[in-house]
């Protein structure tokens, strides 16, 4: 690319491929260029299970992208989700020869050391994130460097998933001839536009709630404390419709979209929703209150399984004081607020990328929010790097898998 | 005969049937649900098998009318029949079509695992075993074939020939106990019926099929490798079978502790050699203490059309029909005469299908690789899994 300043973001997502461009902005915001999209063929539940039909899909969305933003891209930052990928805390610990100035090669040395874990046979490390680093038990040091010790710790957030998955995304983007920037956990990607430091800072919880799957992420005290991924999204919801009211798909994710409510169906209106005649479907009358059960109990199973993954960790929810961000394409769904406060005890709000510039029509409609998060985070890196230290990090994140292909 | 109420029956037919049933019998001494079936008095007065069905000698029509109310009240208390034997040989090649549309007639899933001739055995054999297999595919809901002319080639061409016909007998075992495996409905991760219909009913496909087991710390890769290499899946190199497949079935049969990692595992080798392009079926049936060994079994499909028959009930084509003539002997199964069989009045009932409401019920994830969380299917409707009832819409 041409500017340096220009960053791409390429979410491939169950129900739509979408790229961003971005441009990174003096005072570390960015600002939304414009968006190519494509709806999604050959993805299930966030994985690529048709090659070369999504290769196809992203080659649309990135013409599109460079039309309406009149940039030649080069390169881009792939989200990447899925259930294979999994994560856990781990820390690392160095002991000195000699009580000494802490130097970055001792940073390198304990980062190793805390991957140092044998991960299952086909998987991979895909993120290891800082957590907080401790200088001879003193806890939460925040430069090391500056610090004299003759031990240091550091805990990390891993993040790990299955090789051949993760390759898949790769030969997709390596097809097209384009370079790869990283590949960044969909999670923490939506969370650098979701969230602002003081709820990081002060613990929350964002949950992207897309067509295949749901992301989510904890922040506590400034840091990743968990991360998961949960097969189950919209396209569930619509599964679901259609098999318990009898109707197509696509007049299920129609119904979904105009009419479904996630709230409790006790609490609702009530009555029917006359479907018309259509070639070859024949007309019926919906009972709402079966079409809001059906959806009430879909959308109250996600956020259970989210709330018993994270107290499986033993953090619990009493740390996310400035409670839960809900982002994705389906946080559109009518009363899908209220079932997450019902269930995680939290307070909850509906949101989308913020501190953004640009297209205002983008950035606020949250389905765009893992893609902007995308090229926010590349900004954050790059800001943070110095181009040796940026193909260490590189190197760091996926290993030799990601320095044959990258470049 | 003893008429127990029997789930998942295995029905061993002719010589070779009776064989591999006792072979079963000994080898897993609480297994219930046997039954064998042969015109040859002796080979079933030496069965071990407690439920026999003798066919009398002479017509094999005849003697299949006899026995038909016999067979109809053993069938009666199963949730599904397997049928087994080697086909080539007079009595199981009339037999088991016979018996598959009986079953098949009764509503019952209908599979079966035959052996087909060594070419040492004649051309006429093997083209009286191409002829069952053919009636046999029209009517059953899936078919594995043993072939043993391959078979025979993983073993050194020294081996004594009773060492062949054993190995026979030791892969149809393996395949018979894969196949009562997926019919299982304990789970944790069920493969259903119109899976193995798409797999193994596939008109003029190959089936290939591997097993392997082992026990301790490396267990899945050793009882992966044994899979691989098992003659059926790894002529003329290992797992090359699966490189031509189409839909792969993949069984693991394991105790209690088989790890989410170890079928993940298994399924990436799998989906590495077969290709992104394969269809990956997996089933799981965990049961037993840590001790037991965990068996994977294989089951490719390769050529033919494949068809995904869950998202549309397409009747089969059913070629036995009320007169069924076997080769040679021109002798046929007079249903025509019973007008009070219900082999006859529902042959043309079949013909409607069923509808298939394990694979209804996952809705559009019915092909994909299941999101299994405490024991549940999430791609199952949370109202079905909390078994809450839905208001069905009222048509226009």
């Amino acid at each position: 690319m041409a500017n340096d300043q220009i960053f791409v973001g390429l979410e491939i997502g169950t129900t739509k491929i979408c790229v961003i461009v971005s441009e990174g902005r003096s005072d570390g915001t960015i600002s939304i260029l414009g968006v190519g999209e494509t709806p999604s063929r050959g993805v299930r539940k966030g994985e690529i299970v048709d090659l070369a039909t999504v290769t196809e899909c992203v080659r649309e969305a990135i013409l599109d992208a460079e039309d309406k933003t009149n940039v030649e891209i080069g390169n881009v930052w792939v989200a990447i989700s899925g259930a294979h990928l999994r994560s856990f805390n781990n820390r690392g610990t160095l002991v000195l020869p000699e009580e000494r100035q802490i130097e970055p090669e001792d940073l390198e040395k304990v980062e190793t050391n805390a991957k140092e874990v044998a991960l299952p046979p086909p998987n991979i490390f895909l993120h290891t994130i800082l957590q907080a680093y401790h200088v001879d038990g003193n806890r939460n040091v925040i430069d090391p460097l500056t610090s004299e010790g003759a031990m240091l710790e550091a805990d990390f957030h891993i993040v790990h998933g299955i090789k051949t998955r993760i390759h898949n995304t790769l030969r997709c983007i390596e097809s097209l001839k384009l370079g790869i920037e990283d590949v960044v956990l969909s999670s923490l990607a939506s969370a650098q536009v979701v969230l602002n430091q003081d709820q990081k800072n002060y613990g929350a919880l964002m949950i992207d709630i897309g067509g295949g799957t749901t992301d989510y992420i904890v922040y506590i005290d400034g840091a990743v404390k968990h991360s998961g991924v949960l097969a189950v999204g919209g396209d569930h919801i619509t599964s679901d419709i259609s098999v318990g009211l009898r109707l197509p798909i696509a007049r299920a994710e129609l119904l979904k979209i105009q009419e479904g409510s996630a709230a409790d169906p006790s609490s609702g209106e009530g009555g029917t929703i006359s479907l018309q005649n259509d070639p070859g479907f024949m007309g019926c009358e919906i009972d709402r209150f079966s079409l809001d059960t059906i959806i009430h109990l879909r959308v109250r199973e996600i956020f259970e399984l989210i709330r018993n993954d994270i107290e499986s960790t033993g953090e619990g929810m009493l740390g996310l004081i400035r409670g839960v961000m809900i982002t994705g394409g389906c946080s559109r769904l009518r009363g899908i607020a209220s079932v997450a406060e019902d269930v995680l005890e939290l307070p909850v709000e509906l949101t989308r990328a913020r501190n953004v510039g640009g297209a205002t029509q983008i950035f606020e409609n949250p389905q765009y929010s893992t893609a902007i998060g995308l090229t926010k985070y590349a900004k954050v890196i790059t800001k943070n790097s110095t181009p040796e230290s940026m193909m260490d990090r590189l190197t760091a994140s996926i290993g030799d898998l990601f320095r044959r292909r990258s470049r | 005969m003893n008429k127990t109420q029997p789930s998942r029956l295995i029905v061993g037919i002719g010589n070779a049937g009776v064989s591999v049933l006792d072979l079963l019998s000994v080898e897993n001494p609480g297994m219930r649900d046997l039954l064998v079936v042969n015109n040859d008095t002796e080979s079933l007065s030496a069965s071990i098998v407690a439920d026999r069905l003798i066919v009398p000698e002479g017509d094999l029509g005849d003697g299949f009318l006899s026995i038909d109310d016999e067979f109809g009240s053993s069938i009666s208390g199963a949730s599904a029949v397997l049928l087994c034997g080697g086909l080539g040989g007079e009595t199981a090649s009339f037999l088991l079509p016979a018996l598959a549309i009986r079953s098949k007639s009764a509503g019952l899933p209908t599979l079966a695992c035959v052996g087909m001739p060594f070419s040492f055995e004649g051309k006429q054999k093997r083209d009286l075993a191409l002829e069952a297999l053919e009636k046999l595919r029209a009517v059953c809901d899936g078919v594995v074939v043993i072939n043993n002319d391959q078979l025979s080639g993983g073993t050194p061409s020294s081996s004594a020939v009773g060492e062949a016909f054993q190995l026979s007998d030791r892969t149809l075992i393996a395949s018979l106990l894969a196949m009562r495996g997926m019919l299982a409905t304990s789970g944790p991760v069920k493969i259903t019926r119109s899976d193995l219909h798409a797999v193994l009913g596939v008109p003029g496909s190959v089936t290939h099929f591997g097993f392997g087991s082992s026990h301790g710390s490396n267990r899945l890769h050793e009882a992966l490798e044994r899979a691989l290499k098992s003659p059926l899946l790894s002529l003329p190199g290992k797992g090359q079978a699966l490189r031509e497949a189409k839909m792969v079935l993949l069984f693991f049969r394991a105790p209690k502790d088989l790890s989410f990692s170890e079928v993940q595992l298994a399924v990436a080798e799998i989906e590495r050699i077969a290709g992104e392009r394969c269809l990956i079926k997996v089933g799981v049936q965990s049961e037993g203490s840590p001790e037991s060994p965990l068996e994977l079994f294989i089951t490719a499909s390769s050529g033919g059309s494949v068809q995904i028959v869950a998202k549309s009930n397409e009747p089969k084509p059913f070629s036995l029909t009320a007169t069924e003539t076997r080769r040679g002997s021109q002798q046929s199964i007079p249903v025509a005469a019973k007008a009070d069989k219900p082999l006859k009045k529902s042959s043309a009932k079949q013909m409607q299908g069923t509808l298939d409401l394990e694979s209804y019920q996952r809705g559009r994830f019915d092909k994909s690789e299941p999101t299994i969380i405490g024991g549940e299917d999430l791609d199952v409707p949370t109202f079905l899994r909390k078994g809450i009832k839905i208001t069905t819409p009222a048509r226009h």
